[in-house]
């Protein structure tokens, strides 16, 4: 039980400008599971992709099984029993089941011998009870299946040590459960598990052994059983940290923002959204609480005119919204925080400024009968800096330059400073450490105090069940139900998330 | 139908595969190198390469056959040219592309000028495939043809077999889908890219010395007349698959050859209005088959013109 | 093996140095390609610089080339910053010509100079952009790939201009070659500088440039396309109308063009014929590129630019060098820019193998 399978000694790499990884010692032994901890970008990933081959490390070794190895790629990898499940799948979507295991497989000729590589996806699809069929394509599965294809993966190459990134990022809590069984399951069968997460109540539950990551650097190595999850915490923030915010009492106004029996597709031609109603009052935060890909981000989309809706009505303050240009509905009143930061919300190789007046530069002072001012334009994106106390290491250097903390402060106090009637905000704290990420909630609590209805969609549970006042639960493009905070419950809400409306209610 | 009818239909339909395969090929090649990821617009460079050098080695040698062979491996060395820039250097390859065609026409017209006018002395013949070229109207339009077209059946059909039976078909797919998973899987993205952009140049080359070889036999400068840009324009129309290729360049090089022999039949239409018809009908084809493309949610492959980087978050 | 490091900022010195060490190499490039031919590149060179700067007349010359490449690159440039490629002043060119033409051809003599030679360049300008609107309203509405429309219009638009040169605009009295009757002096643009010429069109290509300069550094729709140029799903997501301004830069983009077509007529030709030069539209995307979407520097390369053309006929007729190699050492240019621009993303080292 005690034999070292992986052992990695002082393990550096540089990425421009940032020691991602500053001489990491970690062992794995046979049959544990040892979670790495650690905000976003302390560096298990990028460990982890060294451990995987993807990146080389500029200084230190490692041994797999007692044995020094140099791995290259992740064919190297693979060779040494090494499978990784990334936190954002490898899978490609136009592809099947079958083709995405036979990716890369040197066990292959040339020609693709499919009746075998399905017989034995079908062995492994039994035996975890996984329920795949080889011939599905990706992107006709859901998030849990797209993960179960990825465990497939491993297993199919022999892996004797997996890593898995942040897996539950993407799961309802019975998902998640369901998860630790099979690791449970794979534990038992001999093989040896590195887990990485944030998430300190799953990484309590499921560890042997937690080693904590902070910028770059091993805080330490402890055993489950020795610590408890504020002392965790504390390793991994460097102080203490708040479970939950203060929150004054809800003083919740007229209706902002009312849905009725909206429809809308998606990219692929599917119906996304189905007939969905719901209603966000001023003052409050409604939350959407959902697994990823159940028209979470249609739904934004489609509130503000950036997708066509088939059918139903959003109304604002009384005004019927519906179809309007991007440009009517934000001019009325909606500001949106999208999902994806640098692909949507921002323009990475502008310049702070260019980058603070996309709401706004349409408008006096910034522009006058057609002509941009740019002294205008850059006292005004100083004046967001200033009061947003967000860094940037020169004004006119491109966005993309800035930290993740900081472009969303950016883009929140750009979107803030619109004083919208009803802002969205999609995975507002994604990727983000926990310093931003407590910043942006409280930003949230303090429009909501001055009376914005704040409408908050987030695949994050813990986000939603801490600033919330009303959750509506979605699934399959519909609202399963609308809960009060103070009935609130984790299984309820993980049970309709899953699409199981438990009859009583 | 009488017989010379049947028989001037019989030549036209002829003449339209061999017009065809000049655009087969091509079209053949890009659809590979932009399913692995390339967008490369140096087609009409390429295939103007390939027709000089098969032209040049043909009319030199005497031996056809070789000239195809040069041709083509000039095409695909040019295509290197884009490779490189796009795959090791990152580059714009829109930009790159487009300074290959320039490349191929400036070189070309720089060392063909004394090339002008020349006429092959020994150019490829057509073979008959015994029994096959005996069925009625099927056999001679596609069975009385030079070894050159039969290679470009087959080639079709094992191309379509690699793309979705075999395992360089999947990794070349992964790579022009979603390079980062094709890595994580141990898929050598970049030199996947390269191998398919350095096809697709050799498909080219292909296709311009059959021009120059087989079809035209001769030598003008810009003789390629812009069927580069037709076969890009093919290749959303097959919807990047290589069976629908052959029926676009089947289609284009019909009217081609209707074209061609209307003007040569003496009709009163002016002859420039004739030879604007492939160029309008790819125009409006294109726009249809975006049309189709967008409807069936089916689109390009979505790392296409995307450089791949690993250490790149 | 390469090692890419990725690069905060970039020197203006490198900047510069990009572009000029581009030019160099493919000169090289070229002088390699002239050897192939058993002559001395030295001499080609010496002879195209001759051709090129050597005289008043030659750098007069020389102007005269570069009037379309500037003209049109200001276009371009907008377009480009758009990331929309419009590969299709080429055929932009030709109906700007056309339709600056037909008014040319069809006024009467007496008409007053400047009354016609308004109409002309407003009916050059017109063609242009409308040839230009037509894959901007395809790339709006259906989102059809603009790099084919526009190239496969070119041919279309040099099939018109044959169609109307062999047919109904021939000159009766040009015994069977297809050129138009001559333009009347009243359509011809003034010459500026006795015995050379360079005609009206410079001033318009400067006041073009300057007006393209402000518009793009200035102006909200310098703004609006810079964004949609960079990123259009951001474009989307802040309300832009990027119908509107797709429509709008090719409109400026095509009608350029057809400027330069017309003013290549008006101002050199004086006539419609079917060799009007429509290779500066190709050549202008190379100048564009060089010029990083700068107007003011695309006007400076502009005159590199005429000076290679120039002098690339002037050794063409001297010492029968093809006029081939002009394109490709332009294409040779283009390839060592885009190689180059890797040195403002990246650092390049050489791995050193540490394993």
């Amino acid at each position: 039980m005690d034999e070292i399978i992986v052992q990695a000694k002082g393990i550096t790499k540089y990425f421009p400008g940032v020691l991602a990884n500053n001489h990491i010692d970690f062992e794995l032994k046979k049959g544990e599971i040892h979670t790495l901890l650690g905000e976003n970008g302390a560096g298990k990933s990028t460990l982890m992709n060294i451990l995987d081959g993807i990146y080389h490390p500029d200084e230190g070794e490692i041994y797999i099984k007692g044995k020094k190895v140099h791995i290259q790629n992740p064919f190297d990898a693979m060779a040494n029993s090494i499978g990784m499940i990334h936190q954002h799948f490898m899978l490609v979507d136009t592809l099947t089941v079958l083709e995405n295991v036979a990716l890369g497989l040197k066990s292959q000729g040339l020609y693709i011998d499919k009746k075998e590589i399905s017989k034995q996806i079908e062995t492994i699809s039994k035996k975890y009870h996984f329920n795949i069929n080889p011939y599905s394509k990706i992107w006709q599965l859901s998030v849990g299946e797209q993960q179960r294809v990825e465990i497939i993966k491993t297993l199919f190459r022999k892996a004797e040590i997996l890593i898995l990134d942040e897996p539950t990022a993407v799961l309802t809590p019975q998902e998640s459960e369901d998860l630790f069984k099979i690791l449970n399951q794979l534990l038992k069968e001999g093989k040896s598990i590195i887990f990485i997460s944030h998430k300190l109540d799953e990484v309590m539950e499921i560890s042997d052994r937690i080693t904590v990551l902070r910028k770059g650097k091993v805080v330490g190595t402890v055993h489950k059983k020795d610590v408890t999850k504020g002392y965790l915490a504390k390793m991994m923030v460097g102080r203490e940290v708040l479970f939950s915010l203060e929150r004054k009492p809800l003083k919740r106004r007229g209706e902002v923002l009312k849905v009725k029996e909206l429809e809308a597709y998606n990219d692929k031609g599917f119906k996304a959204l189905k007939k969905i109603s719901f209603s966000v009052f001023g003052g409050e935060i409604f939350g959407i609480a959902g697994i990823s890909g159940n028209g979470q981000k249609i739904l934004a989309q489609t509130i503000t005119g950036l997708r066509r809706a088939t059918r139903g009505k959003t109304i604002l303050n009384d005004a019927d919204i519906t179809n309007a240009s991007p440009k009517v509905i934000a001019n009325k009143g909606v500001n949106y925080i999208p999902p994806d930061r640098l692909k949507v919300g921002l323009i990475p190789n502008l310049d702070t400024t260019e980058n603070a007046i996309l709401r706004s530069y349409d408008r006096e002072p910034i522009t006058k009968r057609n002509f941009i001012d740019h002294q205008k334009a850059a006292e005004y994106a100083k004046s967001l800096i200033r009061k947003f106390n967000i860094m940037v290491p020169r004004i006119d250097a491109p966005v993309k330059l800035l930290s993740g903390g900081n472009m969303q402060k950016l883009l929140l106090a750009r979107e803030i400073a619109e004083r919208p009637k009803l802002l969205i905000a999609v995975h507002p704290t994604r990727g983000l450490d926990v310093g931003a990420t407590e910043f942006i909630r409280k930003q949230l609590l303090k429009e909501r105090d001055n009376g914005l209805a704040v409408l908050l969609i987030s695949e994050d549970l813990d986000e939603i069940l801490m600033v919330s006042d009303r959750i509506g639960v979605i699934y399959e493009g519909q609202i399963m139900k609308v809960i009060n905070i103070e009935d609130a419950e984790r299984n309820k809400i993980g049970l309709l998330m899953a699409g199981v409306n438990s009859p009583k209610n | 139908m009488n017989v010379t009818a049947t028989s001037i239909l019989i030549t036209l339909l002829a003449t339209t595969v061999r017009s065809g395969t000049i655009l087969l090929f091509p079209t053949i090649g890009e659809i590979f190198a932009e399913r692995a990821g390339i967008l490369n617009l140096g087609i009409e460079g390429m295939i103007i390469i390939g027709a000089f050098f098969g032209f040049v080695v043909s009319y030199t040698t005497q031996n056809p056959y070789l000239g195809f062979v040069v041709g083509m491996l000039a095409g695909g060395i040019a295509s290197l040219i884009h490779a490189f820039i796009s795959i090791t250097l990152r580059g714009n390859q829109v930009v790159s592309g487009l300074a290959l065609t320039i490349f191929g026409l400036g070189i070309t017209s720089f060392y063909g000028q004394k090339w002008i006018n020349n006429k092959l002395p020994e150019s490829i013949h057509a073979v008959a495939i015994p029994g096959l070229s005996k069925i009625p109207f099927i056999g001679p339009v596609f069975f009385k043809q030079d070894y050159i077209v039969y290679f470009s059946y087959i080639l079709v059909l094992v191309m379509w077999l690699i793309l979705y039976k075999t395992k360089p078909g999947i990794h070349l797919r992964a790579a022009g889908q979603n390079a980062r998973a094709a890595d994580a899987m141990g898929v050598n993205v970049n030199a996947t890219r390269y191998f398919w952009t350095f096809f697709g140049g050799l498909m080219a080359g292909a296709g311009g010395a059959y021009l120059t070889v087989a079809y035209a036999t001769f030598w003008l400068e810009g003789i390629t007349a812009g069927r580069g840009w037709i076969a890009v324009a093919l290749v959303i129309f097959a919807m990047w698959n290589p069976v629908n290729a052959l029926i676009g360049a089947y289609l284009f090089g019909g009217i081609d050859a209707l074209q061609f022999q209307l003007q040569a039949s003496g009709t009163t239409i002016p002859s420039s209005l004739l030879s604007m018809q492939p160029y309008l009908l790819t125009f409006i084809i294109i726009i249809i088959a975006t049309l189709i493309v967008r409807a069936r949610h089916l689109g390009a492959p979505k790392e296409l013109g995307t450089p791949y980087a690993r250490e790149e978050k | 093996m390469l090692l890419f490091e990725k690069r905060e900022t970039v020197s203006t010195k490198l900047k510069a140095a990009i572009p000029l060490v581009s030019v160099f190499l493919g000169l090289v490039t070229g002088a390699i390609a002239i050897l192939f031919t058993r002559t001395n590149p030295i001499i080609v060179y010496q002879a195209l610089v001759k051709g090129a700067f050597g005289s008043v007349y030659t750098f007069s010359e020389t102007l005269v080339a570069a009037i379309p490449l500037i003209l049109i690159s200001a276009g371009l440039i907008v377009a480009f910053r758009m990331n929309f490629w419009n590969i299709g002043a080429y055929g932009q060119y030709i109906i700007g010509a056309i339709f600056g033409s037909f008014f040319a051809l069809n006024m009467p003599a007496t008409m007053s100079r400047p009354l016609l030679l308004t109409i002309i360049c407003l009916a050059g300008f017109l063609g242009g952009a409308l040839w230009g609107l037509i894959p901007a309203a395809l790339k709006a509405f259906w989102e059809v790939n603009e790099v084919i429309t526009t190239l496969l219009l070119n041919y279309v638009a040099l099939y018109i201009l044959k169609y109307l040169m062999y047919g109904p605009w021939r000159n009766p009295e040009s015994h069977g070659f297809p050129l138009s009757k001559p333009f009347e002096l009243n359509a011809q643009l003034p010459r500026l500088l006795p015995r050379t010429r360079i005609h009206f069109g410079i001033i318009l290509g400067i006041i073009a440039v300057i007006i393209v300069y402000i518009i793009i550094k200035k102006t909200k729709f310098g703004y609006e396309i810079r964004v949609i140029g960079e990123n259009k799903r951001a474009a989307r997501y802040a309300g832009i109308n990027i119908t509107k301004n797709i429509f709008i830069a090719m409109a400026i983009s095509g009608g350029l063009a057809g400027l330069a077509g017309l003013a290549q007529l008006s101002g050199v030709i004086h006539m419609l014929q079917i060799e009007i030069n429509p290779g500066y539209g190709y050549t202008a995307i190379v100048v564009a590129w060089l010029a990083s979407l700068n107007p003011i520097i695309a006007m400076l390369i502009s005159v590199a630019f005429g000076g290679l053309e120039a002098g690339g006929y002037q050794i063409q007729m001297a010492i029968r060098v093809p006029f081939g190699i002009v394109g490709t050492i332009e294409s040779a240019v283009l390839f060592f820019l885009l190689g180059g621009e890797i040195l403002k993303k990246y650092r390049i080292k050489l791995r050193r193998n540490i394993l």
